[in-house]
């Protein structure tokens, strides 16, 4: 076998075995996207039906607007409802995210350039993250209740910003690191004050890396479940717990309408997704993987 | 490397100049830390120390307040270690993870050692690839229910491929309901290996390779006896932080199973939260969470230990992929 044979197989090899997962990922995504186009009785019938026919958006309609006449079952849906959620996860996705990118900036600029924390102490942060949240959500949430935050956007803001301060500590200081030291040295000379130094030199060499940091952290706090599900489910609702509801509704199976909802929960992370996918690395190894 | 900007040489008086300059610092770095420790002083210390209350007091949401309810000692310790359901919940979220963490892995190492040399249409499969990734894992949850139920897709294929009816009980089945779960979190997940692999490949150091070649090697000892070893430090941490996450795993068990069939799905999250959120046993919640978190924490430090040392040799490694720096 020459060596242009060989090359030949393992190139159809490697297209092979790509094409197969490809079609293992883009599944269950394609179901679900199908689904939301699907009318009632396509939604569980056997055979699967694999591509809607006909194609419908009434699913949408009833999720987003609350449209019932076409609704095949009794379950109302408030018309409101996924707004609210939506604004709800947007409003307190956001804030937490900002909290956190903000704070965590400054606490990686300390220790890039000031070794404020150990490298021990900047070890135990990870704790933070690493400890299953499970393990300590029922006393916090008696705590909350005391404080009045629960069932509160601020409970939640406040929890989500302490769990993901670690990831944006070190992937910023993991980006601080990497903006040469000379340029600050060379305003420090010059006179100019430590916090200007830092929001007018530093700052703005790293700005790919807050944005990169922020639109990470934003993906892991926009799907959270089990914090906002045990701290806030009634008065403040996200979306993934608004998604949730509709499993337990007394109509049994609403499959087309949580697939509307959940195409509309996916889309915005998808989209963060792809525009940062040269940063997940970074961002899911703590900053460790920089590339 | 060293950021000696402010550390004076040990032994050399400071100028005064020199000596507001620390000062400065030390302001500037409390300044920074205090809100931190504020945090930690008023959020996590209170909640920790309403765990161990509620761990040594008898109280559910029947009686009274909480300030009252009745001292116990170590009647819930006692209680929780002995029962074997806990037990069992604990193997359960260790094979689960254990599992999980391999199964990720194994598939991720794979497409990204496919992946690692440009070829057409690497981009196109890179962003396919991470799509599992960053889809909420309740809609994976509920998407796999669409999918899994017995007469769905799933189902379908394989009868059709096989040509003989199947209809595997994916959700109701006590002896496959944790590995569907299992299966779940790996197509969830093996972007998380493949990306962490495939920026392992892209920071090796071109050199060794390309002497190995010289000298004759087979691209089967290259892989093993020089890729393999200098990808140790990033094929650990994808292994570490991946069983980690994998531990922690709630939504998917939870939305899909609630624990069941019967209790085959029990795991640790998922039996905390059965016990302090369906059974209202706040004190046996806590002192379920108490051990938990224990042997979290015995995890996490043995898992920080493994990271502090292979941190070193990937940030040596980050040093050596681009040289001049």
């Amino acid at each position: 076998m020459t060596k242009s044979q060989k090359n030949r197989i393992a190139t159809i090899a490697r297209y092979s075995i790509l094409t197969v997962w490809a079609l293992i990922v883009a599944f269950p995504l394609y179901w679900m996207v199908s689904t939301s186009f699907k009318p009632g009785e396509q939604w569980f019938a056997w055979p699967a039906v694999y591509i809607p026919d006909p194609w419908t958006l009434t699913n949408y309609l009833d999720v987003w607007t609350g449209r019932q006449e076409l609704a095949t079952s009794q379950y109302i849906i408030s018309a409101q409802r996924p707004w609210i959620a939506l604004g709800n996860s947007a409003l307190i996705a956001f804030s937490a995210t900002t909290l956190a990118v903000l704070y965590g900036g400054v606490i990686a600029y300390g220790v890039s350039r000031y070794r404020m924390l150990s490298e021990v102490r900047m070890f135990q942060l990870l704790m933070l993250r690493m400890i299953p949240p499970i393990v300590v959500v029922a006393p916090l949430s008696l705590y909350y209740s005391a404080l009045g935050l629960l069932d509160t956007w601020i409970g939640l803001v406040l929890i989500y910003f302490l769990t993901s301060l670690p990831y944006a500590v070190w992937m910023l200081k993991s980006f601080i690191d990497e903006v040469p030291r000379e340029v600050e040295q060379a305003a420090e000379i010059l006179g100019a004050p430590r916090w200007r130094t830092l929001l007018e030199v530093v700052l703005p060499l790293v700005r790919s890396g807050l944005v990169a940091t922020f639109l990470f952290i934003l993906i892991l706090t926009w799907s959270e479940y089990l914090l906002a599900l045990l701290l806030a489910k009634t008065e403040v609702v996200t979306l993934p717990i608004e998604l949730s509801k509709y499993q337990g509704s007394t109509e049994g199976r609403v499959y087309g309408r949580q697939a509307a909802l959940s195409v509309g929960i996916t889309i915005p992370l998808i989209i963060i997704g792809v525009i940062i996918r040269k940063h997940l690395a970074r961002g899911f190894s703590f900053g460790m993987i920089r590339r | 490397m060293s950021s000696a900007v402010v550390v004076p040489a040990p032994g050399v008086p400071l100028a005064p100049r020199e000596l507001s300059r620390t000062r400065a610092v030390k302001r500037f770095k409390w300044a920074i830390l205090a809100p931190l420790i504020a945090l930690f002083g008023g959020v996590l210390l209170p909640v920790l120390l309403l765990q161990l209350y509620f761990s040594f007091h008898q109280w559910t949401v029947y009686l009274g307040t909480w300030q009252e309810a009745e001292w116990i000692g170590l009647d819930l310790f006692k209680e929780i270690l002995t029962e074997p359901r806990f037990g069992w919940s604990i193997l359960r979220s260790l094979a689960f993870a254990l599992g999980s963490t391999i199964g990720c892995f194994l598939l991720g190492f794979a497409l990204a050692y496919l992946m690692h040399k440009p070829f057409r249409g690497q981009a196109f499969f890179y962003i396919l690839f991470i799509l599992p990734m960053l889809t909420v894992p309740i809609v994976v949850a509920y998407t796999a229910e669409m999918l899994l139920y017995e007469s769905g897709p799933i189902n379908d294929m394989i009868s059709r491929l096989s040509g003989a009816e199947y209809k595997v009980a994916w959700l109701s089945d006590p002896d496959i309901a944790l590995t569907t779960v299992m299966l779940l979190e790996i197509w969830n997940w093996t972007p998380f290996s493949f990306i962490i692999m495939l920026a392992g490949f892209a920071s090796i150091p071109k050199e060794p390779i390309e002497a190995a070649h010289i000298l004759g090697a087979s691209s089967w000892r290259i892989f093993w006896e020089v890729q393999l070893p200098l990808l140790r430090p990033v094929i650990l941490l994808a292994l570490v932080l991946r069983f980690l996450e994998a531990m922690a795993e709630f939504p998917k068990t939870w939305a899909l199973f609630q624990g069941g069939p019967g209790s085959a799905t029990e795991t640790i999250p998922v039996y905390i939260f059965l016990t302090t959120w369906q059974y209202f046993e706040v004190s046996k919640g806590a002192a379920l969470s108490y051990v938990a978190m224990m042997l979290m924490i015995v995890i996490v430090l043995v898992a920080i230990r493994l990271l502090r040392r292979e941190k070193r040799a990937l940030d040596a490694m980050h040093v050596a992929a681009r040289p001049g720096e």
